[in-house]
């Protein structure tokens, strides 16, 4: 043994010198991000302090006139309190039924685990334009769910064009975000831990509730995050669903840039919904953390 | 014990079937006879299928996406391979920040990504004519799914392999092609066609930056709707339906669907 270790001597110092050329492995992902994504950002941020002219796309004048307008309008808020409200709602929907979900496949094995995760990821995978267009057929005059509502109460329920269809829409885009982050967090639950608590006589429900769902908080951290920044930024389920009746912030913002061309306003309304909603990020992250906190003391 | 068993069954079937009822409903109504979107359907046809691929915009748009999504899937799936293969075998002090670098475009609402490219390419004097900009744009949210399929795969990986290859003589470059390549070709092909579908189906990023004679299929689908509502819209969306479930049966082949999809949020 002591022969084979001479002969090949620790890695690290010769393969230290020979690949010292590996960080250009990096370079053009790093240059991309920089160019098209750092920059354009940094750029919105300029952009939304510029004069916007009558007459034209901008001048390089340096202003507050944009943000004063995006703050001050009360219209502004309202639609930015509509936004909040639905993604959080989503958030919460999602985690709902995204729970059970999760529990669910995490419990099978085998052929069974890969056709349930299948199901879940498949959807997740489609357009959203045709996940909306899934609930316009189906939510719409004559779709099943009016006809099974005509059915029951002999009245036609108006769904297209409601922030109710917008949320059905938004949960259901979003529940396998939620679910496969859950998955995740519960797949690295040892199952000595559930084995031990179930030993010392704790019933199933409190062995979930004081070690199961303690322990998959990170993933329902990440799910919440995640479901979150995409709910509160969606644009095609909102417009598909709420049939430009269920007004949001994205669709205020596209509407200012593409039809009133005006991209400094746009951009202050970019800023204020993105400062808006990093705020929110935090205190949800705080809330998580204080909650995992909790559990571990 | 059981009845609670049960009562999850129970609960998880009809959370599953709220998924997916609403994708076979579109493409029952892709094969419905009839001339109207309506419930239940009147005989089977696949008239609607020739209708929407006998519609120019919808061939043209499907042409167009498919020709972008094959030049976004090449450049990153090269970037993200090499991405990957330094933040996880050589990067040390730098390896948190790389990654939340590499993974940011996911993190920012990708609205606000469109709009800023959008100003940028304008303000620079390069405009949105053509593929350029979409190809960029697409890009930059491909990028991050090839790198975090291609961790997954390298994390689980033999070093002592490559090590053995290098000490019988072979070169990094000979190594890489003939040892490093091969056992993580899997996760590469897989990145590749995540970063496929994102490109096909994007759509708050294209909204932004497509221009007149150049749209996605998707922008096309959505234009289509705010306007008519016909059974050739579900034959185009079959198409997209289709295309994700292929994605899916391939990935799980490939690498295993658990590999990627729990590794993602890490």
């Amino acid at each position: 043994m002591a022969g084979i270790d001479a002969a090949f001597p620790a890695r690290p110092a010769a393969a230290r010198g020979r690949f010292s050329w590996l960080w250009t492995l990096i370079v053009p992902s790093m240059l991309l991000l920089v160019v098209f994504f750092l920059v354009p950002y940094l750029n919105m941020v300029r952009m939304s302090f510029l004069l916007k002219p009558a007459d034209g796309p901008y001048l390089p004048q340096f202003t507050l006139n944009n943000y004063a307008k995006a703050v001050l309008d009360p219209f502004h808020w309202r639609v930015l309190f509509r936004t909040f409200w639905m993604a959080g709602l989503t958030t919460v929907l999602t985690l709902i039924f995204g729970y059970p979900l999760a529990y669910h496949l995490t419990a099978a094995s085998g052929r069974r685990k890969r056709w349930l995760l299948m199901l879940i990821i498949a959807p997740l995978l489609m357009s959203v334009v045709v996940r909306g267009f899934a609930w316009l057929i189906l939510l719409g005059r004559v779709g099943l769910v009016n006809q099974v509502a005509h059915w029951l109460t002999g009245r036609e329920l108006v769904l297209i064009g409601t922030p109710t269809a917008v949320m059905i829409g938004l949960v259901h885009v979003f529940i396998p975000f939620m679910a496969l982050s859950i998955a995740g967090a519960l797949s690295n639950i040892s199952p000595d831990v559930i084995q031990a608590a179930r030993s010392l006589s704790a019933s199933p429900w409190r062995t979930f509730w004081r070690i199961v769902w303690p322990l998959s908080l990170p993933g329902v951290q990440a799910g919440g995050l995640l479901v979150f920044i995409l709910a509160v930024s969606s644009y095609v389920i909102p417009i598909l669903l709420g049939n430009s009746n269920v007004l949001v912030m994205p669709m205020l913002i596209v509407q200012t840039l593409l039809d009133a061309f005006n991209w400094p306003l746009g951009s202050a309304l970019s800023m204020v919904f993105f400062g808006l909603t990093a705020a929110t990020v935090a205190v949800f992250l705080r809330m998580m953390g204080r909650a995992m906190g909790w559990t571990r003391a | 014990m059981r009845r609670r068993g049960v009562l999850l069954s129970v609960v998880v079937t009809l959370i599953y079937l709220f998924l997916l009822v609403p994708i076979v409903i579109v493409v029952l109504a892709a094969l419905n006879a009839g001339n109207y979107l309506a419930f239940p359907p009147q005989g089977i046809s696949l008239r609607w299928f020739i209708k929407a691929a006998e519609t120019g915009p919808f061939l043209r748009s499907f042409v167009f996406s498919l020709k972008l999504a094959g030049w976004v899937t090449a450049l990153s799936t090269v970037l993200g391979t090499m991405a990957a293969l330094y933040i996880v075998r050589h990067s040390r002090r730098f390896r948190t920040v790389l990654r939340l670098a590499i993974v940011a475009p996911l993190q920012f609402p990708a609205i606000l990504t469109g709009i800023a490219l959008l100003i940028f390419f304008f303000a620079t004097g390069l405009g949105t004519r053509g593929m350029r900009a979409l190809f960029i744009g697409h890009t930059l949210l491909a990028l991050p799914y090839v790198f975090l399929t291609v961790s997954a795969v390298l994390v689980g990986f033999d070093r002592s392999l490559e090590e053995a290859a290098q000490s019988l003589g072979a070169g990094p470059l000979t190594t890489f092609r003939r040892v490093t390549f091969p056992l993580i070709k899997g996760g590469v092909i897989s990145g590749a066609l995540f970063a496929f579908i994102t490109s096909f189906d994007q759509f708050p990023i294209s909204l932004l930056l497509v221009s007149v004679g150049n749209t996605t299929l998707p922008i096309q689908l959505f234009d289509y709707l705010r306007f008519s509502f016909d059974p050739a819209a579900a034959a185009v969306s079959t198409v997209s339906v289709l295309m994700s479930v292929a994605i899916v049966l391939l990935v799980d082949r490939l690498v295993g669907l658990q590999a990627v999809s729990w590794s993602g949020q890490g």
